[in-house]
């Protein structure tokens, strides 16, 4: 689908401003997210750039910066105009913007969904990037940035679900694999195999 | 109305920062995911302990005994008399925060409480309350208590001290970095301890130390089932090589004592260590006449009796040179664990030793004397690999490897508790041909944890263990991403269990292996097939299309 000129005009300009001001931009999204931590944890994670010393920060900082680059190269279409209306039906090409950008957090998703947060916090610092884009930029002229923040926060939520599923599955499958798994081998037990279960992950 | 603060200004004015007061008045939330359940009744019983009843963490009323804050108070003053190291370790921390982002557990989680410095003053500060000169006195000035950081012992006390002296692997990364040399493990050691007096162990600790001592391992196998599952690894042997590896039992008069973690012999991944170790004594015993005995009465070398109490480590531990004795052997070859070796290496010369009935531990087929086992008369399998590989004593096969792209990861009890470092390593360079390390910040002393040790490889506590071992598997990822490694191998029958689903979670296209695994699937047994798999039943390298 092609863009009509005159948000094509904006998104490029928007683009622009967003390029110019990126490493602003990801500090303030990068401190409003590590704040979300007690207070001596965030100054631990805003300070060590080592990625071993530190993983936590440094993944953190690596997955925004991903998903900052993946939002610039969001391919808006004719959804934008619907947008205006509220709704958020997804075309092909945005369903392929959201599993790059769904890709590119799950470092940070990944690991919050592990701590100490309740799901909408896990998520929230996505829409942290809002307000920190408006304040770094001024008002904008257009709204397809808000709706590009909302595409990313889906895709937060879709992958802190994938994270928390894959815990559960984990804790199921472990328990058969620890001991089960030798026994039945042995021809001691029946029951389901552990390729069995393990195979209902992949369907 | 211009008064009136917009939406974007007021959202600009949200400090994120939860509201600052001391940790003490932050009262622990015991959260699903982070913690162990509650030990058995019975699994209490078993060996004596008090208190032995159904209780659940999550409620309010953890059913303690009506002097429960008596008992904590002469728990403390016990130890403090008893172990001079503990008494120091509460004295002399300056708070440098030299520990604070060392911890596996804090860079996991994130909660500040996980920081070494601050989970040791969770005890410290009734230390100081309780025992310190200075703490009484202050006490008698209005607001003198909180100038001397002690606190009295209350319930949200106690369930704090449960809560994280439980989110502590007692690995001892933390001490590296401590100016003094505090050793935080021995005070988790402790407070476990205290949690004893009063009937507060988890049970993936109570429990397999219950099975143990009453069948002789963590899972309560019985000795023929030990039996019959060596056997039939023996059956998968046979299939895969052509050879019959035969493992003898209870050998009076054998050379050597075998023995290894029980979850080597019934638990996946470690079961194909365990064949492992099977192939590398039918070879010795062809090749070179060595006589090895494995036990179905000393049928565990771990040790869950450490994560409990010294008294508990002790009466566990004995069977290993109450066996050797029995059989007459001459020294114990012991197979790959972690904690087991801390406590064979650290403690068991003193607590059921002298082990004088056995001989210094020399290589009877290569004559190297095993200066570091002198004493204890326990060598690691894999200084015993290295020493046959070094004096070209195998025939090994690299290429049946191949298709592993190895790095390895330093178990904590090895490497900090006994300095294993070189031995895995070289054993690995010779049975595998791609070996790459993680950063040195992250291997040998340094190495970090795998988030389940010390008797936290729970279930239950799923969310705890995969933030624990956090910083390890971001290693792992990054060799992964670099080098293309597939394959962590390590030396601890629990890293076996716990990386799998570590990896599982962070970086799935690793498996994790144990070391002899590999050198069972490079070993050369005299008079074997060709063999087209590996111990795993998988095609070898080269042997794909056969497969189809």
């Amino acid at each position: 689908m092609v863009l009509n000129p005159m948000v094509s005009n904006q998104l490029t300009d928007l683009n622009r401003q967003l390029e110019l001001n990126k490493e602003k931009i990801l500090a303030k999204w990068f401190e409003a997210t590590i704040s979300s931590y007690p207070e001596d944890t965030a100054r631990i994670l805003g300070k060590s750039k080592n990625r071993f010393d530190n993983p936590v920060g440094s993944a953190t900082r690596q997955s925004l910066q991903d998903t900052f680059d993946n939002i610039m190269r969001m391919s808006l279409t004719e959804n934008y105009k619907e947008y205006t209306n509220s709704k958020l039906s997804q075309t092909n090409k945005e369903h392929v913007d959201q599993n790059r950008v769904e890709n590119s957090l799950d470092p940070v998703i990944r690991i919050r969904a592990v701590q100490n947060f309740s799901a909408s916090q896990a998520v929230a610092f996505v829409f942290e990037l809002k307000n920190i884009v408006k304040s770094v930029l001024g008002e904008l002229s257009d709204k397809t940035f808000d709706y590009r923040v909302d595409l990313v926060a889906l895709a937060a939520f879709n992958r802190f679900m994938k994270c928390r599923e894959n815990i559960f599955l984990l804790k199921a499958t472990e328990s058969k694999r620890r001991v089960h798994s030798a026994f039945e081998r042995a021809g001691l037990v029946t029951g389901l195999t552990e390729d069995e279960l393990l195979g209902s992950r992949k369907s | 109305m211009s008064n009136e603060i917009k939406p974007d200004q007021l959202l600009d004015n949200i400090d994120h920062t939860p509201a600052s007061g001391s940790w003490m008045d932050t009262p622990v939330q015991i959260r699903p995911g982070m913690y162990c359940y509650a030990a058995k009744a019975e699994s209490v019983e078993t060996l004596g302990f008090p208190n032995a009843r159904p209780w659940n963490p999550m409620e309010d009323d953890w059913k303690l005994p009506e002097n429960w804050q008596e008992i904590i108070h002469n728990g403390i003053k016990e130890r403090l008399e008893k172990f001079r190291t503990f008494k120091v370790f509460m004295d002399i921390c300056v708070r440098c925060g030299a520990c604070a982002d060392k911890c596996h557990f804090f860079l996991g989680t994130g909660d500040p409480k996980n920081m070494p410095v601050l989970r040791a003053e969770l005890l410290r500060s009734v230390y100081r309350n309780d025992f310190t000169k200075a703490a009484q006195i202050l006490k008698m000035i209005p607001g003198g208590e909180k100038l001397s950081g002690g606190r009295p012992m209350n319930l949200d006390v106690l369930k704090e001290w449960w809560y994280y002296f439980f989110q502590c692997t007692e690995c001892r990364r933390c001490s590296v970095f401590c100016p003094y040399g505090i050793d935080t493990a021995e005070i988790t050691i402790m407070a476990r301890e205290i949690f004893n007096l009063l009937g507060l162990n988890i049970d993936w600790i109570a429990t397999p130390v219950s099975n143990c001592y009453k069948t002789g391992n963590h899972l309560g196998i019985q000795p023929h089932a030990f039996k019959d599952m060596l056997e039939f690894f023996a059956e998968d042997i046979e299939e895969i090589t052509g050879v019959n590896v035969e493992p003898q039992f209870n050998k009076k008069g054998a050379d050597i004592l075998f023995i290894t973690p029980s979850g080597d012999v019934f638990a996946d991944p470690g079961t194909y260590t365990c064949q492992g170790y099977l192939i590398l004594f039918k070879y010795l015993k062809d090749k070179y006449g060595l006589d090895v005995t494995w036990s179905t009465y000393a049928s565990e070398g771990g040790n869950f009796g450490f994560f409990t109490s010294h008294e508990t480590m002790k009466r566990l531990n004995s069977k290993m040179y109450a066996e050797a004795r029995r059989l007459g052997v001459k020294w114990i070859l012991g197979g790959e664990c972690g904690h087991m070796w801390r406590v064979i290496h650290q403690y068991m010369d003193t607590m059921n030793g002298p082990a004088d009935f056995l001989e210094e531990p020399v290589n009877p087929i290569t004559g190297t004397k095993f200066e570091n086992a002198k004493s204890t008369k326990m060598v690691h399998i894999t200084e015993f690999t290295a020493d046959l590989i070094k004096h070209g004593k195998l025939e090994l096969d690299k290429s049946r490897n191949a298709n592993r792209i190895m790095t390895y990861h330093d178990s904590c009890n090895t490497s900090r508790g006994m300095g294993l470092l070189e031995e895995p390593r070289y054993v690995l360079r010779n049975v595998c041909d791609n070996f790459f390390e993680m950063p040195e910040n992250t291997i040998r002393e340094q190495t970090f944890c795998c988030g389940s040790g010390s008797g936290l490889n729970a279930g239950e506590n799923m969310e705890l263990r995969m933030a624990g071992g956090l910083p390890r598997a971001n290693a792992v990822k990054y060799v992964h991403e670099k080098f293309g490694v597939n394959t962590l191998g390590t030396i601890c029958a629990i890293d076996r269990a716990a990386l799998s689903t570590l990896m599982e979670y962070w970086v799935p296209e690793v498996k994790v292996y144990g070391i002899h695994e590999l050198v069972g699937n490079a070993l050369i047994l005299p008079g074997e097939k060709e063999r087209e798999t590996d111990l795993r039943l998988e095609p070898l390298p080269g042997m794909e299309d056969e497969d189809e």
